[in-house]
């Protein structure tokens, strides 16, 4: 079987994500189902824009997924998504 | 406590961030009274029982924010406009610290036990069996609870194999480790500020945003906006606080518009070592235990309530007082600003009089937020000598402080430990039999906050987050050195 390509997943900790509930999103070891720590690649990456991008229509935490882009992430709002983006 | 992560902690950091927004773009005083529309439009599926309401709740924050006794000074012919300009003119005291808003206080009914759908009405009813009033009656097939007679001990709950009783608390009231937290005439929450210990846990319990801390951010927001020369102190719990490492939090402040930083943890180091000294001095006396001093809201403890322990607290100064005076030695002109996870300190520093201002860690998020610092893009070199405090930056978690201070004892000086992790009502029950059985131990740590001061009233971040995010680990390390990295593994 053809080996899936890890779906590359990046939290914001730019302070203003952090801040504003962000932090929680670290935990991701913590509350992530481990299949689907096994097919994502997570990191943490400095402020990906979303907060000064006037065009936003959602507010921080941002999380980019395989290049798109989620605001007002949650723990259980990632888990779904990430469910559905290692299936995808 | 409340879950740190909710819809209240979300939108005090919106409005927080909104008016120092405003304020740092000279347009607070003619747009401070649009802001609670445009953080509540129209369209908002509102979280209270309309939009207006909640607009209204966004004023009263603005109030508090501002610094003003919602209490004592809610004019509601009065614009936001001109409550910016008073402040302006003149700061506002440092107490009374915390202050309510009556129409936001939901008037919770009084804390009770009760039987929920999911009560079968079994056969063996331990319920029935334990209730040590007899005051579980059946009928229709379900149990009923005689609210006349409940003593509301939870033995009900504890043994209904259903998990069908329910225990609704009143949380603020539940919270507050001294019954300073009450019901007025009218069913709203009111503080009884002779019995009030500052300790935070009814601002954090309150799942309506009812009782609110008053903040002390504008004198500090108006002094860097004067450019005054400013020392922040930060607390030894502020690493995790953001992310980056703590050299870079300390690159964000002087980012800020703070001239200098001093750890506190550089303070804390003398308190340890007069500890250590006064613990061998009691030991040689035999005069017994004696307890540590930093916590502010012990302190309050003690002075409002268990005065018998007065004499058995150290008489170090706290490290936010050395700290202080630290900060003064090295520039008399500087404005001393305490950075820390507490309210409690807000009584500690206007009584002490070297402070000039406190923030907590989450209003100085919402300055960073406001002026648009990035922590983790901050400069992570670091010259300052810390070995000989670093230690001390244990103080901010349950243990710490009896370690350091242990450390510092003279050689060969066992000292027994006993330490208090978080004061509730029952702790304060059991702090009571130390009047006629004292503790057996040379010395008690005490701090208010369970786990320490990490989880104060004030953070940002959680234990759990906070934890992982201390000593340097990855996921604090700098952007960098993460690049650097992902670079080694393509």
């Amino acid at each position: 079987m053809e080996k899936k390509e890890k779906v590359s997943v990046k939290i914001c900790v730019g302070t203003a994500c952090f801040v504003q509930g962000g932090a929680d999103l670290l935990l991701y070891q913590d509350f992530l189902d481990p299949v689907v720590l096994a097919g994502c690649d997570i990191q943490g990456v400095s402020c990906i824009g979303g907060c000064k991008d006037d065009a936003m229509q959602v507010r921080p935490p941002y999380v980019e997924i395989a290049g798109q882009v989620f605001g007002e992430m949650t723990q259980e709002k990632l888990c779904k998504l990430l469910q559905e983006a290692i299936h995808a | 406590m409340l879950e740190l992560n909710n819809q209240y902690t979300t939108i005090k950091r919106q409005v927080h961030t909104a008016v120092l927004k405003q304020f740092f773009q000279d347009t607070l005083v003619e747009n401070v009274d649009k802001i609670p529309i445009q953080l509540i439009p129209k369209q908002r599926t509102s979280n209270r029982c309309c939009i207006y309401k909640e607009r209204a709740m966004v004023r009263y924050r603005i109030m508090a924010l501002l610094g003003f006794d919602i209490e004592t000074e809610d004019d509601e012919m009065k614009s936001l406009s001109s409550y910016v300009q008073e402040i302006m003119e003149e700061d506002k005291p440092l107490s009374p610290l915390l202050t309510t808003i009556s129409t936001a206080c939901s008037s919770c009914p009084p804390d009770r036990y009760m039987i929920s759908e999911a009560c079968r009405g079994c056969f063996a009813r331990p319920c029935l069996a334990n209730c040590p009033k007899d005051c579980i009656t059946f009928s229709g097939g379900k149990a009923h609870i005689d609210e006349s007679r409940c003593i509301r001990c939870g033995k009900c709950m504890e043994v209904c194999p259903f998990h069908a009783v329910v225990h609704i608390p009143v949380p603020c009231e539940q919270a507050c480790p001294v019954d300073a937290v009450k019901k007025n005439a009218d069913g709203y929450v009111e503080i009884d500020w002779d019995k009030c210990i500052s300790c935070g846990k009814c601002a954090m319990s309150c799942p309506f945003g009812a009782i609110v801390e008053r903040s002390s951010i504008m004198t500090v927001a108006k002094k860097i906006k004067n450019k005054d020369h400013m020392t922040a102190i930060i607390a030894p719990a502020i690493e995790g606080q953001f992310p980056g490492t703590l050299t870079q939090i300390k690159g964000a402040l002087l980012a800020a518009g703070f001239s200098s930083v001093i750890e506190v943890s550089e303070g804390a180091h003398e308190t340890c070592l007069h500890e250590a000294d006064e613990l061998a001095a009691r030991k040689r006396e035999g005069t017994g235990f004696m307890t540590t001093s930093c916590c502010p809201a012990y302190m309050n403890l003690v002075d409002k309530h268990l005065p018998f322990l007065g004499g058995r607290r150290s008489s170090a100064l706290s490290p936010m007082a050395y700290t202080a005076m630290l900060a003064k030695k090295r520039n008399k002109e500087t404005s001393v600003i305490f950075i820390g996870p507490c309210l409690a300190k807000k009584d500690e520093a206007s009584a002490l009089g070297t402070i000039d201002g406190v923030l907590t860690f989450s209003e100085l998020a919402s300055l960073f937020v406001a002026k648009g610092i990035d922590v983790r893009e901050m400069d992570t070199t670091d010259s300052e000598d810390v070995s000989y405090f670093e230690d001390c930056r244990e103080f901010a978690l349950s243990g710490g402080v009896a370690a350091c201070v242990s450390k510092r004892a003279a050689v060969g000086d066992e000292i027994s430990l006993f330490q208090v992790n978080g004061i509730d009502r029952k702790m304060v029950r059991v702090m009571k039999t130390w009047e006629k059985r004292p503790v057996d131990a040379d010395l008690v740590e005490i701090m208010c906050c369970e786990g320490g001061c990490i989880n104060g009233p004030g953070v940002v971040a959680k234990p759990s987050v906070a934890l992982r995010l201390r000593g340097g680990n990855k996921a604090s390390r700098p952007v960098e050195a993460m690049r650097a990295i992902l670079k080694q593994k393509e």
